[in-house]
């Protein structure tokens, strides 16, 4: 279960975490505005305080034109704490125990926040009163400093209240965002799952049926994202399944020849015993056993050849030097070994070597190669026929072509002709000859030397194989004359 | 009888035609499905045995069309392909039996001849007539208890109307069952031959089992517990 990753987790956590970013922004933005107007608030509650105060103060109606604080019909809270006092520091009035406070040049009014037991916000007036204006010396004129008071934590529990709520509320909400949001993003994901489902019920049985195809959910391929993964799904099932009938008709096809050859061995021999027979009858009896028996070995050796040769190759990684061979020497071998059929024929081989080059095939399998395509264009030559074979080497490229003067390759068959046991025929006959695994041999040789072999019909008749090597140039022409030609 | 091979194998045909012919069948070989199938819709044929990949026509299409002209010879498969499926729409296109390469040798003419015998309506290799009896797979006769020994064409002839007790049967269809391709064959060869299974199935206190009706064959007298 470790490193297991939900996308579906992810996605919604991703989100909370944003939210909840916001949120705290949002919170802290809300704090100071909250904070703001509540102060303001406080602050023209203060300033009334501070009016009414300065209100309250009268004439005191004595000689001197003195004031007094009449506090009738002034209204202030409990906790209000104020001072009243004219500009000859005569305390006209006072509740609690405010602190001194110097008032603004400006006679503005002053704010100020004292920390005392209790946290306190004071605003300081300075005012002028006025006794008796209609006077001639114009009444006489007294400058009143007010100092009033009250407690600030009213105003920051409504602060936290407020901000309480908005926290409370944002948490419900993202939880429910959370929830709505799994379900979506789960519903959001469901061409995925249905895929993964559609994939599940894929197994071996389907690769029976030929024509099964796999096929992606529409939802799948609707999905903008998702379709990629769905093309390439079905692309490599394609690609599987191909390779999977491949294998299967290689099989198929082993299997039927492995049997008919063994089918003609055992016959061989139980024909033989059925019946008491003379010797020189079992004689002859055990030599045709003895053929039908090399025709089964020599199957079973070119599957196993074709199965080396299909092997990924571990020579380049041995350290063992990489085995390298004269294509002209082996061309001359396998002309050399072709000769009685050759001659049987009446074929004429022509050489045509201008070059020799040097392959990174070790020598056992380019003969297996020169052989093989010499054995097919005699094998597909009408008696009296020619073949023509040319080798050139251009740019580090060995380019072997053998041309007969036979009937050619039908459209049909050029595309099979290097498929194991392809006999261009379905019933398999082996009248030409050979098991069907020799240009499939030449095939695996060519491509595990980094070459290739194509096969196509020459404009004069007849097939023409062009057999393409990666090749250097050998030091010294093995044929002496620069063209030879020979009857066989 | 007459068995027809189609088998394109050359080298496996030579065996099975071997066997068949040392079993004392008649055996034409065919080697692939074009002549095959000309071959097979002669009607002339007690069996046929028969393999699937064949160049020309394909083995299904020689058993479709055979059975589609209305003929009932036995068809056994021969084959090397793999699968149940094959099987079954064989059998329902129409086979009588099948049998998978490798094969044994001596099965496959055991199943050919018992193919033969349930064509003919007989369902053991022992035939007896009167008190004549006969066992195909040992290829032996005996009348009364008594062993007759014939030639492998006298076999081939008493097997034949032991099959068909009570019918009349021509020289014509006689050399049609008993002989193949590669013998030379004439009827007074079949009329040589009968006289001398009827002289050797004769014996002191019996009555003739063979009839020759003129001008139209031979015929069998099943009297009594004939099958």
């Amino acid at each position: 279960m470790t490193n297991r990753i939900s996308i579906t987790r992810r996605l919604v956590v991703t989100v909370l975490m944003l939210e909840l970013l916001s949120a705290v922004a949002l919170i802290g933005a809300m704090t100071v505005h909250e904070r703001e107007v509540q102060l303001r608030a406080f602050d023209a509650s203060l300033m009334a305080g501070a009016e009414a105060l300065m209100g309250a103060v009268q004439d005191a109606e004595d000689a001197a034109d003195n004031v007094m604080l009449d506090m009738r019909g002034v209204q202030l809270p409990q906790d209000a704490t104020f001072l009243v006092e004219d500009e000859k520091g005569r305390i006209l009035g006072t509740a609690g125990d405010p602190p001194h406070l110097e008032a603004s040049a400006s006679d503005a009014p002053v704010f100020r926040n004292v920390d005392a037991s209790r946290r306190y916000r004071f605003v300081v007036l300075r005012g002028l009163r006025i006794i008796d204006p209609g006077q001639a010396n114009g009444g006489a004129h007294h400058t009143i400093t007010v100092v009033y008071g009250t407690r600030t934590g009213h105003m920051w529990h409504e602060v936290v209240e407020a901000i309480r709520f908005f926290a409370i509320a944002t948490l419900v909400l993202m939880g429910a965002t959370a929830l709505l949001m799994a379900w979506l993003v789960r519903r959001g994901l469901a061409p995925v799952y249905e895929l993964a489902r559609e994939a599940e019920h894929i197994s071996g049985k389907d690769w029976r049926f030929d024509d099964w195809r796999f096929d992606a959910p529409a939802s799948a391929k609707n999905t903008v994202e998702l379709q990629p993964l769905a093309a390439a799904l079905e692309a490599a099932l394609e690609r599987v399944q191909r390779s999977f009938e491949q294998q299967k008709r290689f099989m198929n096809d082993a299997a039927h020849e492995l049997k008919t050859d063994v089918a003609i061995v055992k016959s061989s021999l139980q024909l033989l015993s059925m019946n008491r027979r003379t010797v020189e009858e079992y004689i002859r009896g055990l030599a045709t056993s003895v053929e039908d028996f090399t025709r089964l070995e020599m199957t079973v050796q070119k599957m196993l050849t074709l199965a080396r040769l299909e092997q990924p190759s571990d020579r380049n990684n041995s350290g063992a030097p990489r085995p390298s061979s004269s294509l002209c020497g082996v061309m001359e071998d396998a002309v050399s070994q072709c000769t009685p059929l050759a001659k049987l024929k009446a074929i004429t081989v022509i050489f045509d070597f201008n070059d020799d080059a040097r392959v990174a095939i070790d020598s056992r399998d380019a003969l297996l190669l020169c052989s093989n395509i010499l054995l097919n264009a005699l094998q597909h030559s009408p008696n009296g026929g020619a073949i023509q074979i040319s080798l050139t080497v251009n740019e580090q490229v060995a380019r072997l072509t053998v041309q007969d003067r036979g009937e050619g390759i039908s459209e049909r068959d050029l595309l099979h002709v290097f498929e194991p046991f392809y006999r261009g025929d379905p019933s398999r006959s082996r009248k030409s000859g050979g098991t069907g695994l020799g240009l499939s041999i030449c095939k695996a040789i060519c491509e595990s030397a980094g070459g290739s072999i194509e096969i196509a019909n020459s404009s004069t008749g007849g097939a023409l194989v062009t057999v393409k090597l990666p090749a250097t140039r050998a030091e010294s022409p093995l044929i002496p004359q620069p063209s030879a030609s020979f009857k066989a | 009888m007459r068995v027809l091979l189609i088998e394109d194998e050359q080298r496996l045909a030579e065996n099975i035609v071997a066997a068949l012919r040392e079993t004392g069948l008649a055996v034409d070989h065919a080697a692939d499905g074009e002549a095959g199938s000309y071959l097979a819709e002669q009607g002339v044929y007690d069996a046929v045995v028969l393999d699937l990949m064949l160049p020309g026509k394909s083995g299904q299409r020689v058993l479709h069309d055979l059975r589609r002209k209305k003929l009932h010879t036995p068809v056994l498969i021969l084959t090397a392909q793999e699968g149940k499926d094959s099987v079954i729409s064989l059998l329902n296109a129409g086979a009588d039996d099948y049998l998978g390469k490798p094969f044994d040798l001596g099965e496959l003419l055991a199943r050919i001849k018992a193919l033969i015998r349930r064509a003919q309506g007989v369902s053991t290799p022992a035939l007896a007539i009167a008190d004549l009896t006969l066992n195909s797979v040992q290829q032996t006769v005996s009348r009364r208890g008594q062993r007759v020994d014939l030639s492998p064409t006298e076999y081939r002839i008493l097997e034949y109307l032991m099959h068909r007790p009570r019918a009349v049967v021509s020289q014509q269809e006689l050399l049609e069952h008993l002989y193949d391709f590669d013998w030379e064959h004439h009827s007074n060869v079949i009329e040589a031959h009968v006289s001398n299974l009827r002289r050797k199935l004769n014996q002191a206190g019996t009555e003739p089992l063979i009839e020759t009706l003129r001008h139209r064959g031979y015929r069998l007298r099943g009297d009594g517990n004939a099958p």
